[in-house]
């Protein structure tokens, strides 16, 4: 793997959460890298901690030790506008729940990551069109997102995380709330992303969905249990 | 985030929920209504009184009793009904003497019951001479006014106002005929066309004018005036008047330390001073009291916004997550509580003016006051003013507040 590649990279990376009940380490000292255009699937049981490593490695959180390094930057010395500008033109996020404003249009849902990049209105449209266009809800585009069935709704957050044209895209559950046509869907569309040179870092319970990756980060109690190809027989044991 | 987007992004906030942004508005509404009505009342009621002051006549001069020593605005005692008696025949005569000097009217007042066939009733007289009419601007129906023989003769004739004719005689010719006056009978002898109520609030149409000399010796029993109106030569300039009857008077009071004068000299320029100083002063403590509600909307405003941060928490984690930094979560939260100060104001001053036509047609219709329509320019700024500083103070915690909030505890609240 040439060092350029290299998107993120962590090392020792530990998240303890202080209460009034005491500390709860959520990771412990886990370490690993993901280079650009892959499609990284992380598991783990409830309470293992994937989803603060995702929220670590989005910037949404910040580790309590260790290094993360985002595309050779070491996160800990930038500003939170920095850790911001980097979210918004490096970064899509794919939730779910959607986080969609549901009084909003289509439109101004996905236009939102274009408003905090200071993109000027002239040239945000072409932007939204081309994103809705891959999600195959360019018709949609006037109605209101609150209106639309879960699987347009994800498809709507999809367009937003790509509107920007970002190197990764986090996504959190995305089929986590859909029914298993809409979550197929939805599933395609980031493998079809992921085709076209796209990192993808996706976090999810569903084994079905976790095989759309290449490769698995298992974690458990905060630590890595397995971290490797998602082939046949093997991945699928590691997943029980 | 530009400023368009955060614009856009504050409207919408404001009108996603009409009714709740209608009544967090109601504070400022009112606010900013009652400040442009009371200033534009003030600015009313100065236009009026300093035009009453100025179509009394020109080149005024008024000397009244007693001392006027703390400063230029402040009354002398005869002006809140202490009895001075420093006014006198010899005054008068010495200030008909001076050249820069065209006519010299004293004057005394008083309220004596009037009676005629029954009917009775209560009215002001001023007790005058010939010279008054060359001094004030008394506009003559019918008949004729008080003249030099009628003083000198201790004539009981009487010029009435109006509306005391018309009260007392309803459609007859009041001319000729005779009142009582505190128990003395006087002759009609004229009868003043409708003028409205006069400077200082005497209703000049139910004013009766006598001889001087019978309302001072038979009415009152007094030997002093109330007051000496002067008419200035139009050839002097009235400081030089005004320093010239100060002078004479002095003499005449063998008064050597300016600081001992029983007598306060003001020229009509003085008057619409001290007036529109007294309105202005009025009007600017009735806009404070008003002011106070501003603040009570303000914090109405900062009580929604605080609840619509709250309720808003996952929209802001959202927004970061998207690439929103702090200042752009606290510029959208502080348009977006700007939006509902500036929004209110704007209809608080439409609400204000509508109040103000109303006020005025009110006024010169119902009661046919000669009020004018004044909206003043000050009062619009200083609403637009007030509601921006308004907006931006009670929106700024909120604001903070929200650009505060952590993205990853934002986006999991509920």
């Amino acid at each position: 793997m040439k060092e350029k590649d290299v998107i993120i990279d962590v090392r020792s990376l530990s998240k303890t959460y202080v209460d009034e009940s005491g500390e709860t380490p959520a990771l412990a000292g886990i370490s690993f890298s993901i280079s650009r255009g892959e499609f990284v699937s992380i598991m783990g049981p409830s309470g293992s901690g994937k989803s603060t490593l995702l929220h670590i490695l989005s910037f949404l959180d910040r580790p309590t030790r260790g290094l993360y390094r985002f595309t050779g930057k070491e996160i800990g010395e930038l500003s939170d506008a920095d850790l911001a500008r980097v979210r918004n033109q490096e970064m899509g996020f794919v939730f779910q729940s959607f986080n969609l404003l549901a009084h909003s249009n289509v439109y101004e849902n996905v236009e939102l990551p274009l408003i905090y990049s200071k993109i000027a209105p002239s040239k945000r449209r072409a932007k939204v069109e081309s994103a809705l266009r891959a999600v195959g809800l360019e018709s949609k585009a006037l109605q209101e997102a609150g209106t639309l069935s879960g699987g347009q709704k994800q498809r709507v957050a999809i367009a937003r995380a790509l509107v920007n044209d970002p190197n990764v895209i986090f996504a959190d559950e995305p089929t986590g709330n859909l029914d298993s046509k809409s979550g197929a869907q939805v599933m395609e569309i980031l493998k079809e992303l992921h085709t076209g040179g796209r990192t993808i870092i996706l976090v999810t319970h569903e084994t079905k969905t976790a095989e759309f990756g290449k490769r698995l980060i298992r974690i458990a109690d905060g630590q890595i249990e397995y971290d490797g190809p998602i082939m046949q027989g093997i991945p699928k044991d590691s997943l029980k | 985030m530009t400023i368009k987007d955060a614009l856009r992004t504050s409207w919408k906030g404001v009108t996603h929920s009409k009714v709740r942004s209608l009544l967090t508005m109601l504070g400022i509404i009112i606010g900013v209504s009652s400040v442009v009505l009371l200033m534009s009342l003030g600015a009313s009621a100065q236009d009026l009184i300093i035009g009453q002051i100025q179509s009394i006549g020109s080149n005024l001069v008024f000397v009244i009793p007693g001392a006027s020593k703390s400063g230029k605005f402040s009354s002398p005692a005869s002006s809140q009904g202490i009895v001075i008696k420093t006014l006198v025949k010899s005054d008068v005569d010495a200030l008909r003497r001076e050249s820069s000097i065209n006519a010299v009217a004293p004057e005394v007042r008083g309220q004596a019951k009037v009676v005629y066939e029954g009917n009775d009733l209560t009215a002001t007289f001023e007790a005058v001479d010939e010279q008054f009419f060359k001094v004030r601007d008394f506009k003559l129906g019918k008949g004729r006014l008080i003249e030099r023989d009628d003083v000198n003769s201790f004539e009981r004739v009487v010029v009435i106002g109006g509306e005391l004719a018309t009260t007392l005689f309803g459609s007859r010719d009041p001319l000729g005929k005779s009142i009582r006056i505190k128990d003395a009978t006087f002759r009609i002898v004229g009868v003043l066309d409708p003028m409205g109520v006069g400077t200082f609030g005497v209703d000049q149409d139910n004013l009766m004018l006598l001889p001087l000399s019978v309302g001072q010796k038979q009415l009152l029993g007094v030997d002093y005036y109330n007051s000496i109106n002067i008419t200035a030569s139009p050839a002097y300039d009235m400081a030089y008047v005004k320093s010239r009857v100060t002078s004479i008077l002095r003499d005449e009071h063998r008064i050597t330390n300016p600081d001992k004068d029983d007598f306060t000299v003001r020229t009509q320029e003085d008057a619409v001073a001290l007036l529109g100083n007294i309105t202005g002063i009025l009007t600017a403590f009735l806009t404070a009291i008003a002011s106070i509600s501003l603040v009570v909307g303000g914090i109405g405003i900062m009580n929604i916004m605080l609840v619509t941060v709250t309720e808003r928490t996952k929209e802001i984690g959202l927004r970061k997550a998207l690439g929103a930094t702090d200042r752009d979560i606290m510029t959208q939260f502080l348009f977006e509580a700007l939006s509902l100060t500036l929004i209110g104001g704007a209809i608080g001053i439409i609400f204000g003016a509508m109040l103000v036509g109303g006020t005025y047609l009110v006024l010169v219709y119902v009661v046919k006051m000669s009020w004018t329509f004044t909206l003043p320019a000050s009062a619009l700024i200083l609403s637009v003013a007030v509601s921006t500083v308004t907006g931006i103070a009670f929106g700024l915690y909120p604001a903070r507040k929200a650009a505060r909030k952590n993205p990853i505890d934002a986006l999991r609240y509920e």
